[in-house]
């Protein structure tokens, strides 16, 4: 390589970690920044319509089952702690573990979205209370439709993570990183979850 | 695989007992939500199932995302997002909770 082209390389290397943090793992925070505002208007708008009285019932708060989204909780709450032991047993280069942790996690992902669609089947077939029942109602399943689907996107991530290190019999450095961005997103997921689940569930109070 | 990062991270015991904390501080959480349809505790109830959740945020971020062991601007990008969606949705809950009222 001459050294014209080996300053190029240089250069191009500098210009992605000029801020001495790897650029894509930068953009992940700043995507997962920007997903507050996201799920702030989401929560705000639950918060504004969700005991506001005067439509046909039934609202949220009447129909929440709190013993099972409390074990759902729960369950996507550990699901991070399998995310990080998979990133724990990569830094280890123990890679069988840390595919075993990566199955885990989506395993327990998918476990939680399973509740939400039990949950929601539920108050729709069982309840009657659809997207057009009330505002309320409809701002319950804007927000906790849009955190499944990002559980659910998430599901798929780490589903094809764990596929590429079968094949390829291991996760590469490069695909370490991924891994630890898709950890990211993942436990941001959790962190979406922790909020909903005191405002929406626990504080949630019906209209009089 | 992180080149950046300059505290050593936990180890998977820590990982566990961490764990095991989020699930104590959910445990208490659920807990207080029927406490307080017994007892009516009212703001009580309130404060203490928003410390709780605030602390289970805070502890997943520093511990399993890792912020406390990042360089600081990872630290102050996040919490800039965060604090800007709080203050936003704050002003647009107060504005439009008013003008509702004063529709009723």
């Amino acid at each position: 390589m001459s050294d014209l082209a080996h300053e190029a390389v240089v250069d191009h290397h500098e210009e992605h970690e000029s801020t001495g943090i790897e650029n894509r793992k930068l953009g992940m925070w700043l995507f997962l920044s920007s997903e507050f505002l996201l799920f702030g208007a989401l929560i705000t708008n639950y918060l504004l319509y969700s005991n506001r009285g005067g439509f046909p019932g039934p609202y949220p708060a009447e129909l929440y089952d709190i013993p099972f989204t409390s074990v759902s909780s729960f369950v996507l709450l550990m699901s991070s702690l399998t995310m990080v032991l998979a990133h724990n047993a990569l830094t280890r280069d123990d890679q069988p573990g840390a595919r075993t942790w990566l199955f885990a996690t989506a395993a327990l992902g998918s476990v939680f979205l399973g509740g939400q669609v039990f949950e929601f089947t539920e108050f729709i077939v069982e309840f009657g209370m659809t997207l057009s029942t009330n505002p309320a109602a409809s701002a319950f399943y804007m927000l906790t439709g849009f955190h499944g689907t990002h559980v659910a996107i998430g599901i798929i991530m780490l589903l094809s993570l764990w596929g590429i290190s079968r094949r390829q019999g291991g996760l590469s450095e490069k695909k370490g990183l991924n891994l630890e961005l898709v950890g990211l997103y993942w436990h941001f997921v959790d962190i979406i979850w922790i909020v909903i689940f005191t405002v929406v569930y626990l504080l949630s109070i019906p209209p009089a | 695989m992180s080149t950046e990062e300059h505290h050593p991270h936990p180890t998977p015991g820590q990982y566990w007992k961490i764990a095991g904390f989020l699930a104590a501080v959910t445990a208490l959480e659920v807990a207080m939500f029927y406490i307080d349809r017994r007892l009516g505790l009212g703001a009580l109830n309130s404060a203490v199932l928003l410390a709780a959740s605030g602390i289970k945020f805070l502890v997943v971020v520093g511990w399993f995302m890792h912020v406390r062991f990042e360089k600081p601007v990872i630290a102050r990008l996040f919490t800039a997002g965060f604090v800007l969606a709080c203050v936003l949705y704050a002003v647009v809950l107060t504005a439009l909770t008013a003008a509702l009222i004063n529709d009723a």
